[in-house]
């Protein structure tokens, strides 16, 4: 459970990012766990993984660094440039 | 088709953090101590507190937040023993309380007539260490039926604490349980953890425990380890 509030919220930050309407675009979501974060790097990437494979995304992975140290962050959010408006 | 990146750099628990800054700032101003009660489920968390509701009710004015999976029945059994509102925060699956929870919560309580709020974790001797809730300090509670080597397979709790309660010590002698391996042990993980020994039941070691709110409700803060 743990694991899974914390993949939505790189969910959350991804959309604060990008915008609502423009998840579907979304490639990779870059992600550093640190190894004294707490968090079970397995079950978080299952987690993440399960989340942006599901609507609103579409074919988006996680990029997911282990980092020393005990921060979690999500580092980068790459979106293809489908709509010139986007 | 072009990919275009955007830098976020942004830490995942950041939201949480700013607000647990917020409430921590909101308890210090008022003079408040918080203390954030963890442990596994079990332990004897609402039994520490019903008594010590009962025992130091009067003398001091307790504000209690309590978090559970599901279910009020932490807050409605704490609730019989104070004539204060106490908050119940029904988590609905999630394995641990947030800050946004705390805020949310203290919204229901007048600071400026409190001397001193604690938290009631939900039980979980994993998740809860990762959150801040804008406490003064985490204590954690582990009692004598639980393994001595709790410190070691849950360190990150007992990293976090300042405190820890090793609770339901009337069972001692029915129990293999050995305290000083027990306390050797999580000093391995935390060397600087002071522990209380209480029974809710006999009240064995209950004064030591009345005696740290009562300093800290005193100063306002935390007390130092």
């Amino acid at each position: 459970m743990h694991e899974l509030s914390l993949a939505m919220d790189v969910c959350r930050i991804t959309e604060e990012n990008v915008g609502r309407s423009s998840l579907g675009l979304v490639r990779e979501v870059g992600v550093e766990v640190g190894d004294r974060s707490g968090v079970e790097f397995g079950t978080f990437e299952f987690c993440l993984d399960s989340l942006l494979s599901a609507p609103p995304f579409r074919d988006a992975r996680a990029c997911i660094q282990r980092t020393p140290g005990d921060e979690l962050r999500v580092t980068y959010v790459e979106v293809e440039d489908g709509d010139p408006e986007d | 088709m072009a990919i275009r990146r955007i830098e976020v750099r942004e830490k995942v628990m950041a939201k949480n953090d700013e607000i647990a800054a917020e409430v921590r700032g909101a308890l210090a101003e008022a003079g408040v101590p918080c203390f954030n009660l963890v442990s596994s489920p079990g332990s004897g968390k609402t039994a520490l507190l019903e008594r010590t509701l009962q025992e130091l009710g009067d003398e001091l004015r307790i504000a209690v937040v309590t978090g559970d999976v599901q279910t009020e029945n932490d807050a409605e059994r704490l609730a019989r023993h104070t004539d204060r509102l106490v908050q119940a925060v029904v988590t609905n699956g999630a394995c641990h309380m947030d800050a946004r929870q705390i805020r949310t919560a203290l919204e229901q309580v007048d600071l400026a007539q409190t001397d001193l709020l604690i938290v009631e974790n939900v039980g979980n001797l994993v998740c809860p260490a990762s959150w801040d809730l804008g406490e003064t300090e985490k204590i954690v509670i582990f009692s004598v039926t639980e393994g001595e080597d709790k410190p070691l397979k849950y360190p990150r709790m007992f990293e976090r604490s300042t405190r820890a309660v090793l609770s339901k010590i009337d069972l001692l002698p029915y129990l293999p349980f050995d305290t000083d391996r027990a306390v050797e042990f999580a000093r391995q993980v935390n060397p600087e953890l002071e522990f209380f020994f209480t029974s809710s039941i006999s009240g064995e070691g209950l004064e030591d425990w009345y005696r740290f709110l009562r300093d800290a409700a005193r100063h306002g803060d935390g007390v130092p380890a």
